[in-house]
């Protein structure tokens, strides 16, 4: 479920980074920091029912000045590829994907969709770091917003449990 | 009734309100009878009811409409439950229901059986402001009322099939984007295309 002082991180990261609306679809991994979006005024919080949903809300918001971020699974990340392609990638919108990665080394379920998320992000062309330095969240989600806005292309930040 | 006939009697009720319109018919025809930079296409099926809701949230003050297909909507049925749950009041989601996937060749879809209510299903999803319209007059009307009250509204209009005979679209996603993204800046007042400036400039 991750800590209280892994979330509070990760959401000080996405402020300083500018994100001011977040869609999601939970994980145990991020119960944490999904408590602390539906309770901060500063962040418009948007659960969706699928991932998909997500990357269509965080594109229109994007039309409408918002920085927005999606969170989720990396089996969201599967469900969503079309969403990410057609719409994200083709039209040039910036999202910041924030993915927990399931599967990962160490990580005892779904480990055939850690075995696939990062050739699925290399082959949409979507950039990502794999955090796993608690020292190093609030520059991983900074620098990945920085290339976002400059690629005008969603990037992705593979969240482990070492930064949760 | 046929949808180019439709558009062609809410046209004049419109203003500067926004139009995200489905992969689809709807959107050729919308920007023959309508066209704008506050028109934005998409071309992933079934994510303009999202992409519509996202843009409604960002700006709540601002009349969003959303041309969604049935085929599309069925693939995304699920985003009335998100819309229910959200409640944004400035969103009108108008879908044009042929009862067939037109654009790839006229496939059944769900609706086709005329089994599926989709008024209802957004209705009891929590959009209470949702009917189902079967005449021009009455699309017309239903149209008024969803710019003249808070929503969220879902229209479902029942129409034949068949596609209007009209150009293409002037505009690929990236220049249709930026446009839209201008006339939003332009039109709100804000800045949302920041154009980061180069490295070397940060060091003088």
């Amino acid at each position: 479920m991750g800590t209280l002082a892994g979330a509070q991180q990760i959401l000080a990261g996405l402020k300083e980074a500018g994100i001011d609306l977040v869609a999601s679809v939970p994980d145990i991994n991020m119960l944490q920091l999904i408590n602390l979006l539906y309770e901060d005024k500063g962040i418009a919080h948007v659960p969706v029912g699928r991932e998909e949903e997500g990357i269509g809300v965080c594109a229109g918001a994007h039309l409408g000045g918002k920085r927005a971020a999606m969170l989720m699974q990396n089996g969201g990340l599967l469900n969503s590829c079309n969403g990410l392609t057609t719409t994200a990638l083709q039209f040039g919108i910036p999202v910041l994907l924030m993915i927990y990665y399931a599967g990962d080394i160490g990580d005892n379920a779904f480990h055939m969709v850690g075995l696939v998320s990062e050739p699925v992000l290399q082959g949409l062309g979507i950039k990502y770091i794999v955090m796993r330095d608690p020292a190093k969240v609030k520059q991983d989600i900074a620098g990945a917003m920085i290339l976002a806005n400059s690629s005008k292309r969603p990037v992705a930040l593979l969240l482990t449990r070492a930064v949760l | 009734m046929k949808r180019f006939e439709c558009l062609q009697a809410i046209a004049p009720l419109i203003n500067n309100e926004l139009f995200v319109t489905t992969a689809g018919g709807a959107t050729a025809e919308w920007n023959a009878v309508r066209p704008s930079d506050g028109n934005i296409q998409v071309k992933t099926l079934g994510l303009c009811s999202s992409i519509g809701l996202g843009l409604a949230l960002a700006l709540p003050n601002r009349k969003v409409f959303v041309f969604d297909g049935d085929g599309a909507l069925w693939m995304n049925l699920g985003s009335l439950a998100t819309v229910g749950l959200h409640q944004p009041k400035n969103l009108v989601h108008i879908c044009w229901d042929n009862k067939q996937y037109e654009s790839s060749g006229g496939e059944p879809t769900a609706a086709t059986a005329g089994n599926l209510d989709f008024a209802g299903i957004a209705r009891n999803a929590g959009i209470k402001s949702s009917r189902t319209v079967t005449t021009v007059d009455e699309l017309k009307e239903a149209v008024s009322q969803a710019l003249d009250n808070e929503g969220p509204h879902f229209i479902c209009a029942s129409i034949e099939a068949g596609r209007a005979e009209v150009p293409p679209l002037r505009y690929d996603e990236l220049e249709n984007k930026y446009r839209f993204i201008r006339y939003v800046e332009e039109t709100e007042g804000i800045n949302i295309l920041r154009v980061p400036p180069p490295a070397s400039y940060l060091l003088k």
